[in-house]
C-alpha cells in the first residue's frame, strides 16, 4: 500500500512539473532581450565627456590667446 | 585673491573634479546595484541629477553676482555672472540632452511637453538669451545691465521647475532626495547620486574659477590696449 502511495505522489509530481514545463515558452518564443538602454546610458555618459571637455578646451584656448596678447 | 591664486586654485579643482568624473563612472559601472524596475537606464539619473543640480546654482551664481552688479556696478561681478552663465548653459545641455535618453527608455518617447521638461527648457532659452542680450546691444554697458536682468528674470524659473512636480500631475519623478522626509534610495544609490553631486560642483567651481580669470585677463589686456592706443 506505501509503494502505491509513493508512486501516485510521485506520478502526482510529475504532472505538476509536467503542466509547469508546458506553460514556458519554446527558446525561439522567448523575448528577445534588447541592447537599447546600454546604448542611451553610453551615450548620456559620453555626453558628459563632451560638453566637459568641450568647456575645458575652450577656456584653455581663450587662457593661451589672452596670455599670448599680454605677452605682446 | 590674484588672478595667478584663482586661476591655481581652478586648475586644481577641475583636475579633482576630473579625477572624481573617472571614478563616478567606475561606481556607476562597477558597483552601485541595479535598479529592479528600469534595469540599467537608471544609471543615467548619476549624471543627469548632478547636472541638473551644478546647472541651478550656476545661473543661481550667475543670478546673485548679476543683482550685486546692478546694485554696486562693479565689473568683476559682471565677469562672475559671465562665467557662471557659462557653465550653466554647460551643464544644462547635460541635463537636458540625458534625461531624454532616460525618457526613451521609461517613458518610451523623448520628450513630453511636461511642465517640469518645458521649463527647464525655458530656463535654457533665457540664458541663451543672456548671451545674446550681451553681445547684441550696441553699448556694452547697456548690455551688461540688460543681461544682468535676463540673468535674474532666469533664476526667478528655478524654483518654479523644482516644485513643478509638486504642483502639477507630471510624467518626471518625485524629488528622491530634497522633501521633507528622508530620502527614499537605497544607501548604495544614495552614496553615488552624494558623490557625483561633489564631483560636478567641485568640476564647475573649478572651470567657474578659471573663466572668471580668463575675464579678468581678458579685462587687462583690453585696459593695456586702451592705454597703448591713447
Amino acid at each position: 500500500m506505501r509503494k502505491v502511495r509513493i508512486f501516485a505522489l510521485s506520478l502526482f509530481m510529475l504532472l505538476v512539473a509536467a503542466t509547469d514545463l508546458a506553460g514556458q515558452l519554446p527558446s525561439n518564443q522567448l523575448p528577445t532581450q534588447s541592447l537599447k538602454p546600454y546604448w542611451h546610458v553610453f551615450i548620456a555618459y559620453a555626453i558628459v565627456i563632451v560638453m566637459v571637455l568641450g568647456w575645458v578646451v575652450s577656456i584653455a584656448r581663450r587662457l593661451t590667446r589672452v596670455e599670448a596678447q599680454l605677452g605682446e | 585673491m590674484s588672478v595667478k591664486g584663482i586661476r591655481l586654485t581652478g586648475t586644481a579643482l577641475a583636475v579633482l573634479g576630473l579625477l572624481g568624473l573617472v571614478l563616478v563612472y567606475w561606481l556607476s559601472f562597477f558597483w552601485v546595484s541595479t535598479e529592479v524596475s528600469q534595469g540599467i537606464a537608471q544609471r543615467i539619473f548619476y549624471v543627469h541629477v548632478p547636472a541638473a543640480w551644478t546647472s541651478f546654482l550656476a545661473f543661481g551664481i550667475a543670478a546673485f553676482t548679476s543683482g550685486m552688479y546692478l546694485w554696486l556696478r562693479d565689473e568683476r561681478l559682471d565677469r562672475a555672472a559671465l562665467a557662471a552663465a557659462e557653465g550653466g548653459m554647460v551643464f544644462a545641455t547635460i541635463m537636458l540632452t540625458t534625461g531624454p535618453l532616460w525618457g526613451k527608455i521609461a517613458w518610451g518617447t523623448y520628450w513630453e511637453w511636461d511642465p517640469r521638461l518645458t521649463s527647464t527648457l525655458l530656463l535654457w532659452f533665457i540664458f541663451l538669451g543672456y548671451f545674446m542680450v550681451r553681445t547684441g546691444t550696441e553699448n556694452p554697458e547697456k548690455g551688461k545691465r540688460f543681461a544682468a536682468v535676463v540673468a535674474i528674470i532666469g533664476a526667478l524659473d528655478i524654483p518654479f521647475i523644482h516644485l513643478s512636480v509638486v504642483w502639477f500631475r507630471t510624467l518626471h519623478p518625485d524629488p528622491v532626495v530634497l522633501k521633507p522626509e528622508q530620502p527614499t534610495l537605497p544607501a548604495d544609490m544614495l552614496t553615488l547620486l552624494l558623490v557625483s553631486l561633489a564631483v560636478f560642483t567641485m568640476l564647475f567651481m573649478g572651470l567657474f574659477l578659471l573663466r572668471y580669470a580668463l575675464e579678468n585677463l581678458r579685462a587687462e589686456a583690453q585696459a593695456r590696449s586702451r592705454e597703448a592706443t591713447a
